[in-house]
């Protein structure tokens, strides 16, 4: 079912077993999890079906701290969410990103890998991904010409990922929401404050508004927070009225621990020959089905006390300018990207012909520039904040100051220091570090550069007083109130984070189909 | 009269330097040779080779000339006996100190020891 929340009189209550706010990612397929429960479902969802700029304008934010891309662009608000310029990337995460590390400040999940891994494989088919193989001497065996560089894998490894087309969840799944008996999905029904009961011991309802001044009231037994990162943790430290930190926020938690992942171009690798593209690491968007990326083994991570992460390799050439993700993806870019797939995908993507990064490699590349994909370091002082400008709504915007810490880049430059060292020593070529990396590990350029990989500001602890959800994803104190999505994440993990965050939301669709039936 | 350390490093290095061969077999000159074209040649090319090498002495003044650099690389050798340098022995030398971790940076470059040397060299014999 549908309705489009400016049709509701003002006042109106909706009623249901399970409001979940967002139909992102995390949202969307939590709801198809749902479908055909005994479960009375409420989705929320403050855009429409299509991109409304009056819509997007209430995600605009402050940034302070380390530049950051525009908080309007980086994210979608609309049906699907920001699946709606997702470039399909997955991969799962490592066992080690779960482990608490000593040298890791803050690391350390409250489940293992191997309690994801039948969600991870119940999530392909959502992602519209193959078979659940991560495994690069799987994918060696069905195609020979994914072959891995001869490095010695006592110390380095392929990580294996695969792409999604990448789906569209707005376009994908709407019928499949809209047609469910039990699911009730609202558009434009914009949540603006998360009401608790007198004792703040529970959720008693979610406050809607919209622009034409109305205000409605979802009453459910049990909330879920499924609006990314950054809006979950707005939206909890802005509903304050029971609560004057904000919901959750007792030991003043949420919001903090903002990550996202180091993307940047951070060495250049020669080979000793000239030799045919490697296909293992090739990536054509809409075509390649799995590709590896160079991981540093789990011990060598311990050995040298560094964080995890990959290499990636781009065919080109040395000294030629290499543009980080944010630089390579504009917000003008993002948008003309988005008319482009909506028009059909006529001609080459917006991004190749105004970059030239898809331009093809001479027939025997010999130079690859090798981008960091790497995880930043749990920093609290990394957080989200309320701005004191509040949106059309009346509702205070969000308020970004991310930082980073010297193990993030000294981590980076190890990871270098060491594959150069392999390289020369299996003799299959140099490795030149960037200028940027050779500096203090306390600078940053002003070119750093992330994914709109937004993690962290709800992070998953058994101990209230170091996370704000519990390892069942329930907010620490308040008994009906879940968040959804990698707002949970304790640390970053070395690989995108929407394979993980289905998974993750899939899970917590489980136990909410459990406790409420 | 069994050698000390630093005697044979004496030797070898001026053998080295004059350009001599112990064998006195004519095909080892070329070997001699190999010292002074490292292997990073193909891979970067004269000019970048040359420029890391004026890098390397500016960090390490005290290898400032192709005597010192000789008897670096010599002691840095496995198989010191062997006072002929033949391609596939530096090729050997280098693998090891990448191996061993024998490593260092010059302008961003990994690279390793004997070879960063072997720049130098190419440096000082092309200015």
């Amino acid at each position: 079912m549908h309705t489009d929340a400016r049709t509701l009189e003002n006042g109106a209550v909706i009623d249901g077993d399970l409001c979940i706010v967002g139909a992102g990612a995390a949202g969307i397929s939590m709801a198809l999890q749902l479908i055909n429960s005994p479960l009375k479902v409420i989705l929320l969802e403050g855009g429409g079906f299509e991109r409304e700029q009056a819509m997007q304008d209430l995600y605009r934010g402050d940034i302070v701290g380390q530049p950051y891309f525009p908080l309007d662009a980086a994210r979608l608000h609309y049906f699907g969410g920001t699946t709606g310029h997702w470039a399909g990337w997955c991969a799962t995460y490592d066992a080690i990103d779960f482990e608490t590390r000593s040298w890791v400040p803050h690391s350390g999940w409250p489940i293992e890998r191997e309690d994801l891994d039948p969600f991870y494989e119940r999530a392909q088919p959502i992602l519209d991904l193959g078979s659940y193989d991560y495994d690069a001497s799987s994918w060696s065996r069905r195609d020979t010409a994914l072959t891995a560089l001869g490095l010695d894998r006592k110390a380095f490894w392929t990580k294996m990922w695969q792409f999604s087309p990448p789906t569209r969840f707005g376009a994908k799944y709407r019928s499949a929401i809209v047609d469910a008996r039990n699911v009730h999905l609202y558009t434009h029904a914009n949540v603006c404050e998360v009401e608790a009961d007198d004792a703040v011991t529970a959720v008693d309802g979610v406050r809607i508004r919209s622009f034409d001044g109305k205000e409605y009231r979802a009453h459910a037994k049990a909330y879920v927070l499924a609006c990314c990162s950054i809006q979950n943790a707005r939206l909890l430290l802005a509903s304050n009225t029971k609560a004057t930190a904000g919901l959750g926020n007792a030991r003043d938690l949420v919001g903090r621990y903002f990550m996202e992942h180091l993307e940047m171009p951070s060495a250049e690798l020669v080979l000793a020959k000239p030799a045919a593209p490697l296909k293992m690491y090739a990536w054509e968007s809409g075509v390649t089905k799995a590709r590896g990326e160079i991981a540093l083994d789990p011990r060598l991570q311990r050995e040298h006390r560094i964080l995890n992460g990959t290499a990636s390799l781009e065919p080109g050439s040395l000294g030629e300018p290499v543009k980080t993700t944010f630089q390579l993806l504009s917000p003008e870019i993002l948008a003309a990207m988005e008319k482009w797939e909506k028009g059909g995908r006529v001609g080459p993507p917006p991004f190749v012909t105004d970059t030239g990064a898809s331009a093809a490699p001479p027939p025997l590349p010999r130079v690859y520039h090798l981008m960091t994909r790497q995880e930043q370091s749990p920093n609290p002082d990394s957080r989200v904040s309320l701005s004191a400008e509040k949106d059309a709504l009346g509702m205070p915007r969000a308020k970004l100051d991310w930082r980073l810490s010297e193990i993030d880049k000294r981590s980076i430059r190890t990871f270098y220091q060491l594959l150069g060292r392999e390289v020369g020593r299996a003799g299959i070529g140099r490795i030149q570090i960037r200028e940027w990396l050779l500096s203090d590990d306390r600078t940053w350029p002003s070119f750093v550069s992330g994914g709109w990989h937004h993690m962290g500001t709800t992070r998953m602890h058994t101990d209230p007083g170091q996370g704000v959800v519990d390892p069942n994803c329930k907010v620490h104190g308040l008994a009906n109130l879940y968040i959804g999505g990698a707002a949970v994440y304790p640390t970053a993990g070395a690989a995108n984070p929407t394979l993980t965050l289905v998974a993750l939301s899939l899970r917590l669709a489980d136990h909410l189909k459990t406790r409420l039936s | 009269m069994a050698l000390d350390r630093r005697s044979f490093l004496r030797l070898s290095a001026s053998v080295v330097a004059g350009g001599l061969v112990l064998s006195g077999c004519e095909g080892e000159h070329a070997e001699v040779d190999a010292l002074d074209r490292p292997l990073l040649l193909e891979m970067l090319g004269p000019d970048r080779v040359r420029s890391l090498g004026s890098r390397y002495i500016a960090m390490v003044p005290g290898e400032n000339s192709a005597p010192a650099l000789r008897t670096a690389i010599a002691q840095r050798r496995s198989s010191p006996l062997h006072v002929a340098w033949a391609r596939t022995s530096i090729e050997d030398a280098v693998r090891e100190d990448f191996a061993d971790g024998r490593t260092v940076i010059v302008d961003g470059w990994v690279l390793s020891l004997t070879e960063a040397r072997q720049c130098a060299l190419f440096a000082l014999a092309s200015s």
